[in-house]
């Protein structure tokens, strides 16, 4: 109805923030965008009465390559990863996927970090994330821990971050060249939904094989989830109808959706099935998307 | 697409620019919500988290202590009446002995400072006893459900009859018995409810909120305040989207009694959240029919069992149902009926009137009807609708003779042109298409109805033209401008509209029922008439002669070869200290008495629609995309075809997110779940198909220049449209809006 009383502290550098964090902890909220904390503070949903306001720490918003690897800072904006050369070329399944968070209002403000932090199931980001391997840097004064992204959050809003830490940046791998991939996301409307069934996807085929499957599914489960039997089922195999439909099964048989006014149980199962299905049958069919590139082919 | 036809009209049958649209592309028009006034107090809310409950006492002493706070008002500070409804004033203002829907307002606060008042508000305290809360239709009818009101909870309950509907069933080739089921729908207009209210020097109260109705809404505050109407001027204009909702009061005698109390300005505007919980909403439905027919395809009888949830309280519901009888029938000749119509209490918000108006409810029911029928007859549905369309000059199902019937019959044949499956898109990606028929009446049936409109001549230059009806955005300001033009033969840039305010303008009621163009275009052309002939009469003095030999062409009368402008002579009549505004009172065209039971059935001008709408169904994910929508809309001559089809379009995508995926819901405690943008879903720009919208060459004499109305016929048949495409896609009927994809696979 109305905004609470609010502290905001807007730290210039990463290391006065990490300072900020170590004396407050759990008192104040680490912000970026604000697309999710300012809804919970006018909500009165924020526990927190001080805000520790990241907008103003350049060295946090980055994409670089390093090797096999991208380097994301956590405040990179979503407009920022939509226009990267870099993860156009090597990630393009992250741009897929953040092209269909929110509006442009929202991904000119949302950032990567803030996806991660607010840790919501339905989070559009976190899929490909996790199909990229990707590993959540947390530091602190005097410290820094890499987790792997299967291991990043433990529920709807929960993740393993301690409060002193801060997400300071994400390393996805690069893409194979050659290889598929897909962000498919189900909402009720086709702009500025919630998703009620999201899908990541990287397939990578050797001749008509599959050399390896990496499948994420989101909004099904307590967190986003790696659907690794419908992976392991597809490793080796011919890619056919028949195995597209196994595979479409054991990714819905992983899922653990609950019911709300976004859709039922029930249906985010039988939808998990057809997202997957379709996916999957259009890279058969010849009109997948597939990432090129190398630098042999820019000579 | 909109053509424009060769018209022997000079500003009418033209797609002039909206008058008003520059400011609002700018996004320099200020809307009331966006008005501060000097010195003005802060107000808000409090509201009850109980849906369904006995008030045992309110705490209002902690919260009036908080400094700056100058007003904390119950039901104990209300004046004279604590109570308003459009229809029955059973609303309470500030409740008092129970409440009955979650959000209910119970007490209202007004500081200085927007913190002191939130402190107040969070101050205020209240002892409820909760009672077992009523969430459906259902619920309310079982014989075991707490009472809502004392009398129970069917709140009308009215039935209306013809013929012998067991003797034509008996001999009828099929009859089939169905149940469906329609959802509450919010209207989502993006500027809340809100205003601002003041005393002005003379000790008017002044109240400017965003509303469609400034007449009654002024009366329905005098009533509460027991002050006379016209110590009160309500100005609802510009007001940013109203669909209905806005019709019945809001803000505005919150506002009026807090300025009254505090003798200080005082601003009160709803929050998105606020909107969705105490806003208005469409009643949801639901409805039994059991209709037969020969062998044939011609009707033989309809029994229709209405359900609709008005919520706590009656606001529009009386004349809702009303409508959702008359359109149950559709526009079709069926010999026997009988319709058994009933207004539901539940603690479901309130209901009240939304964009159709009960004819969407009953078109879903009758529309879905027709197309099984077809189907069950192996007949094209066009087909079976031509054969049983009432044609003019026929005796409707209300004893009513029905005016042109013919654009109906001339859009079902253009429809069959129309009428194919599109060819299918990709692998799961199945395509269908449907067809349903909307008729609607104009205005307000047979209630009485002496709308009153003004015009003033200028001496400067310009004409003002005044109506108390509201432009909401559906672009009345524009038509009524086209209107008065075409009658003075003058270019609209010389016309400035004066509307929806108590202080300039004459009552003309209200934006509602499709009526504004009908009733202030016809009420203002009578203006025009008035002052035409007294104008010409004042031309004949000024040319000293008989005001028989005077002729008037394009804003100049003529005598020989000599010309004088109106604004000449207006400038003549001021000189002479006589009036240059000119007012005149429509009595509106109507049948002398309603049926039985009934407050406005029937209409005597009836707007028609045929749709077609064409989708996409992916068979795995259960989701629906409109592909295509065809429009051929009856609305008699149109003013302003690009306005027109503008509102044509409106209606569609509206309807669509009706039909697709709105649905306003409650928990087990009758607490609303999904109030904001986030979380209740309208349709955004994208989900739009693409839409066809083409309009019948037709023309209503008792119209002004031939027109009919527009606003709501193209809301009305889409979901039966929409069902009947995505069974043509899936093979499986639906019964139930809206078509969720979990309803679908």
């Amino acid at each position: 109805m109305a905004y609470e009383k609010v502290e905001v502290y807007s730290p210039r550098s990463l290391a006065e923030a990490l300072e900020i964090l170590s004396q407050k902890k759990e008192q104040i909220k680490p912000v970026a965008g604000g697309t999710d904390v300012m809804v919970m503070l006018k909500d009165g949903a924020l526990k927190e009465k001080e805000l520790l306001n990241l907008s103003y720490i350049p060295e946090l918003s980055y994409i670089k390559e390093k090797e096999n690897h991208i380097l994301i800072g956590a405040t990179t904006k979503y407009r920022e990863i939509r226009r990267s050369p870099i993860i156009n070329a090597y990630a393009p399944i992250l741009i897929e996927a953040v092209r269909q968070i929110g509006s442009p209002q929202i991904q000119n403000l949302g950032t990567i970090g803030g996806n991660l932090g607010t840790a919501s199931p339905a989070g559009d980001s976190i899929p490909p994330l996790y199909v990229l391997n990707a590993k959540v840097k947390l530091q602190k004064v005097g410290s820094a821990r890499e987790v792997h992204i299967d291991k990043f959050f433990l529920g709807p809003r929960k993740t393993v971050r301690e409060a002193d830490e801060l997400i300071t940046e994400i390393s996805v791998d690069k893409m194979e060249p050659g290889s598929y991939y897909f962000f498919e996301k189900l909402g009720l409307r086709s702009a500025n939904a919630i998703s009620i069934v999201n899908a990541a996807g990287i397939l990578s085929l050797e001749n008509k094989t599959i050399k390896y499957l990496r499948l994420s599914l989101g909004a099904v489960a307590p967190t986003v989830i790696r659907a690794t039997e419908a992976e392991e089922e597809a490793k080796g195999k011919e890619l056919t109808e028949d195995l597209i439909e196994r595979i479409a099964k054991l990714a819905s048989e992983a899922t653990r959706p609950i019911s709300d006014i976004r859709g039922t149980a029930e249906y985010r199962k039988k939808a998990t099935y057809g997202i997957v299905y379709e996916a999957l049958y259009k890279i058969l069919k010849g009109y997948g998307k597939k990432i090129e590139y190398g630098f042999e082919k820019i000579s | 697409m909109i053509t424009e036809t060769i018209s022997k009209y000079s500003y009418i049958n033209k797609s002039i620019p909206r008058i008003d649209s520059i400011d609002k592309v700018a996004g320099s028009l200020l809307y009331l919500t966006d008005l501060k006034l000097e010195n003005a107090l802060y107000a808000y809310t409090f509201r009850s988290k109980v849906a369904h409950g006995k008030i045992n006492a309110i705490y209002t002493e902690d919260a009036e202590k908080v400094n700056g706070v100058k007003a904390v008002l119950t039901y104990k500070d209300i004046p004279a009446m604590n109570g308003y409804g459009a229809i029955v004033p059973e609303i309470p203002v500030l409740a008092y002995d129970k409440v009955r829907y979650y959000g209910e307002p119970l007490a209202l606060v007004a500081a200085e400072t927007q913190e002191a008042a939130l402190e107040a508000l969070n101050r205020i305290k209240v002892d409820i006893t909760p009672l077992p809360v009523v969430r459906s239709i259902d619920e309310a009818l079982d014989e075991n459900a707490p009472k809502i009101h004392e009398k129970g909870n069917i709140a009308r309950h009215t039935v209306v009859r013809k013929g012998d509907v067991e003797k034509a069933r008996s001999s009828a080739y099929i009859v089939l018995e169905r149940i469906y089921e329609t959802p509450m729908q919010k209207h989502m207009f993006l500027e809340p409810e809100g205003g601002v209210a003041f005393v002005d020097e003379e000790g008017v109260i002044n109240v400017l909120a965003g509303g469609q109705t400034p007449y009654r809404d002024r009366i329905q505050i005098s009533r509460v305040l027991g002050i006379p109407p016209e110590k009160i001027r309500v100005k609802n204009t510009p007001t940013g989207g109203a669909f209905g909702g806005k019709d019945d009061i809001t803000v505005q005698i919150h506002l009026a009694l807090l300025a009254y109390k505090t003798k200080r300005p005082v601003k009160l505007v709803w929050s998105r959240e606020e909107s969705g919980i105490a806003g208005f909403h469409r009643t949801a439905s639901k409805i039994k029919l059991r209709t037969s027919v020969d062998r044939n395809g011609y009707l033989l009888s309809n029994e229709a069992t209405i359900y609709l949830d008005s919520g706590a309280y009656q606001s529009f519901g009386p004349t809702i149902l009303d409508v959702s009888i008359e359109t149950i029938n559709g526009p079709y000749r069926i010999p026997n009926y009988v319709i058994d119509a009933n207004l539901v209490y539940t603690n479901n918000g309130i209901a009240s009137a939304f964009r159709g108006f009960g004819a969407p409810e009953s078109n879903f029911a009758i529309e879905s009807m027709m197309n099984e029928l077809a189907d069950e007859l192996k007949l094209d549905p066009i087909d079976l609708r031509l054969k049983n369309i009432l044609k003019t000059g026929e005796v409707g199902p209300f004893d009513n003779k029905i005016r042109h019937a013919e654009g109906l019959e001339e859009a079902l044949k253009r429809a069959k042109e129309l009428f194919y499956r599109p060819d299918p898109t990709g692998p799961f990606q199945r395509t269908g298409v449907g067809i349903a028929v909307a008729v609607k009446g104009v205005g307000f049936g047979t209630l009485p109805e002496y709308p009153t409109a003004a015009i003033e001549i200028v001496p400067e230059g310009r004409v003002n033209i005044m109506f108390s009806n509201v432009d909401y955005g559906q672009g009345i300001n524009t038509g009524n401008a086209q209107l008065v033009a075409e009658k003075l033969q003058i270019p609209v840039s010389q016309i400035n509209v004066l509307h929806s305010d108590t202080k300039f303008a004459p009552d003309t009621g209200g934006s509602s029922a499709s009526r504004s163009t009908f009733n202030a275009g016809n009420a203002l052309l009578l203006a025009c008439e008035k002052a035409l002939s007294e104008l010409k009469m004042e031309a004949a003095s000024y040319f000293m002669t008989k005001s028989d030999l005077v002729t008037y062409k394009d804003g100049y009368f003529y005598f020989k070869d000599k010309g004088v402008s109106i604004y000449e002579l207006a400038k003549r009549l001021r000189l002479k200290g006589k009036s240059t505004r000119f007012e005149a009172t429509l009595e509106v065209p109507r049948y002398a008495e309603a049926v039985e039971g009934t407050l406005e059935v029937p209409h005597m001008v009836y707007m028609y629609g045929v749709i077609i709408t064409k989708v996409v169904v992916d068979e795995l994910l259960g989701k629906i995309k409109p592909r295509e929508v065809d429009f051929i809309a009856d609305i008699g001559n149109v003013i302003n075809p690009a306005i027109a089809a503008g509102q044509i379009e409106g209606g569609i995508i509206q309807g669509l997110g009706y039909s697709l995926i709105e649905e306003l819901n409650y928990d087990k405690d009758g607490k609303p779940l999904n109030i904001n943008y986030t979380t209740y879903v309208v349709p955004v720009i994208s989900d739009s198909p693409l839409i066809n919208v083409e309009f019948i060459k037709s023309y209503e004499e008792l119209g002004p220049f031939g027109a009919k109305g527009v606003g709501e016929i193209s809301i009305i048949p889409v979901g039966a449209s929409v069902a009947d495409a995505v069974t043509d896609a899936i093979g499986k009927r639906s019964y139930k809006l809206p078509l969720l994809p979990w309803r679908i696979i």
